[in-house]
């Protein structure tokens, strides 16, 4: 019984620490986390009688989720990582039962675009708010698969928390300051493109 | 003044002063234009993070499809702990056999492409595009119908990697060792967050098995292994066995 707790501890202990290490160490670490408890799907399906897909995608939402809540530091350890993990599926499959989650893309949007606003002063927070919440998020995703491979990957490892060295080493980048440079004209060229008629 | 991107970013990065913070916050109830700057940073942010987020999830329903899903960690009783020992010790036993003597590269490539390409994933969502078409082909068994779908496509001027892996995987198992090996080679080109260009590469010389195509496969799966690449864990196990 020891040992099992031991293995579990030192097995979330592993991956906490490469989803923290971030490059391609969270990577492996993210799709470790996937593959370890992937069996949850089976319990989705046989439990709360969802199809395979939703069960997929439901795990995949709450795994993404706890790397999310790990990597920003919310995740803190007092529960171990598959009671954490479970704990998020099984209320995914209740909202999926209870048919809420009609629009995932939007729900998990404006809770991220929130947390990027929590610092910010009431008044300044509901004019971003506001604006945001008028974007054209197709157009926006659409634009970003016209951009370019480089700057379509630039921007993506970005928006997935990864540092400016991170960016560098995956696209053959010589220095951060390059990564950055180029991703901040990637940001602008993705502007023009949204802006324009 | 810094670039405007830049200054938004190191608002949230949290690199200002708390004067900076305040008149950065003002000049957002001021100045429509620039908040508008800050709407369209966040938003862009939060739209490419969807488009991570998706390209994840199509890389966890491969794995999904590629391997049995694991088997729960559960406290096991005395008689589980030694079921497990015993197959243990067979395994090691039957691995120290195989160690005798090398294994023949065509059986190791055969043995990974029918695991893991027997059907390639298809996304679940409803919408079918062109290369969901070629991939459901794929796996109806119509492989020439399914190359012709992304031949079609890369002659169109389609020329994203997954087209170039997709239309690499057909040609090979069509056996157009050559044609492959081309489209492979064009996969590894890709600056990607894992590329697995290299070792495809060395599964096809693999496969062919002609005069000097193990040697070949060797040093390119010696390379995955020095530069952490994709498979590198197949990579190793091959090296050990070839």
């Amino acid at each position: 019984m020891n040992s099992v707790k031991t293995l579990l501890h030192t097995m979330d202990r592993t991956l906490t620490a490469g989803l923290l290490q971030g490059g391609i160490h969270k990577r492996r670490a993210e799709e470790q986390l996937f593959t370890s408890y992937a069996y949850f799907i089976k319990e989705g399906i046989k439990k709360y009688s969802l199809q395979e897909e939703d069960a997929f995608d439901a795990y995949s939402d709450s795994v993404l989720s706890a790397i999310e809540k790990i990597t920003n530091g919310s995740f803190e350890s007092r529960s171990s990582l598959k009671t954490y993990l479970y704990q998020i599926f099984h209320n995914k499959c209740v909202d999926l039962l209870r048919k809420k989650t009609t629009n995932k893309y939007s729900v998990h949007k404006t809770l991220s675009i929130k947390e990027s606003l929590f610092d910010i002063s009431d008044a300044a927070r509901s004019v971003i708010q506001r604006l945001v919440d008028k974007s054209d998020w197709a157009a926006l995703r659409q634009k970003l698969d016209v951009l370019g491979d480089n700057c379509r990957k630039a921007l993506l490892l970005w928006a997935d928390g990864h540092s400016d060295q991170e960016i560098a080493t995956f696209i053959d980048y010589k220095t951060a300051a390059v990564a950055k440079t180029s991703r901040i004209r990637c940001l602008e060229k993705l502007r023009q493109l949204y802006k324009a008629p | 003044m810094e670039n405007g991107i830049e200054h938004i970013e190191a608002y949230f990065g949290k690199e200002v002063s708390a004067e900076e913070s305040r008149r950065f916050e003002q000049a957002i109830l001021e100045d429509p234009a620039f908040a508008e700057e800050v709407a369209f940073y966040l938003s862009a942010k939060q739209a490419a993070r969807d488009l991570a987020e998706v390209e994840k999830k199509e890389r966890f329903l491969q794995l999904y499809r590629q391997e049995a899903p694991s088997r729960p960690v559960r406290t096991m009783a005395r008689a589980g702990w030694v079921a497990i020992a015993a197959v243990v010790f067979g395994a090691l036993l039957f691995s120290w056999y195989l160690y005798q003597k090398p294994a023949a590269p065509g059986k190791l490539a055969n043995r990974y492409i029918e695991q893991h390409w027997q059907t390639l994933g298809v996304s679940m969502s409803s919408r079918e595009d062109s290369i969901q078409t070629g991939l459901r082909l794929y796996n109806e068994g119509k492989w020439p119908e399914a190359l012709k779908q992304f031949e079609i496509m890369i002659r169109s001027g389609n020329t994203g990697p997954a087209i170039k892996k997709y239309a690499g995987i057909v040609t090979l198992r069509l056996k157009d060792y050559d044609k492959a090996l081309l489209y492979f080679k064009q996969l590894a080109a890709y600056p990607l967050y894992a590329n697995p260009g290299l070792f495809y590469q060395a599964l096809t010389l693999m496969e062919r098995n002609q005069s000097g195509d193990s040697e070949n496969a060797k040093q390119l799966l010696q390379q995955i292994v020095k530069n952490d690449l994709e498979e590198k864990e197949t990579a190793l196990e091959w090296l050990r066995k070839l």
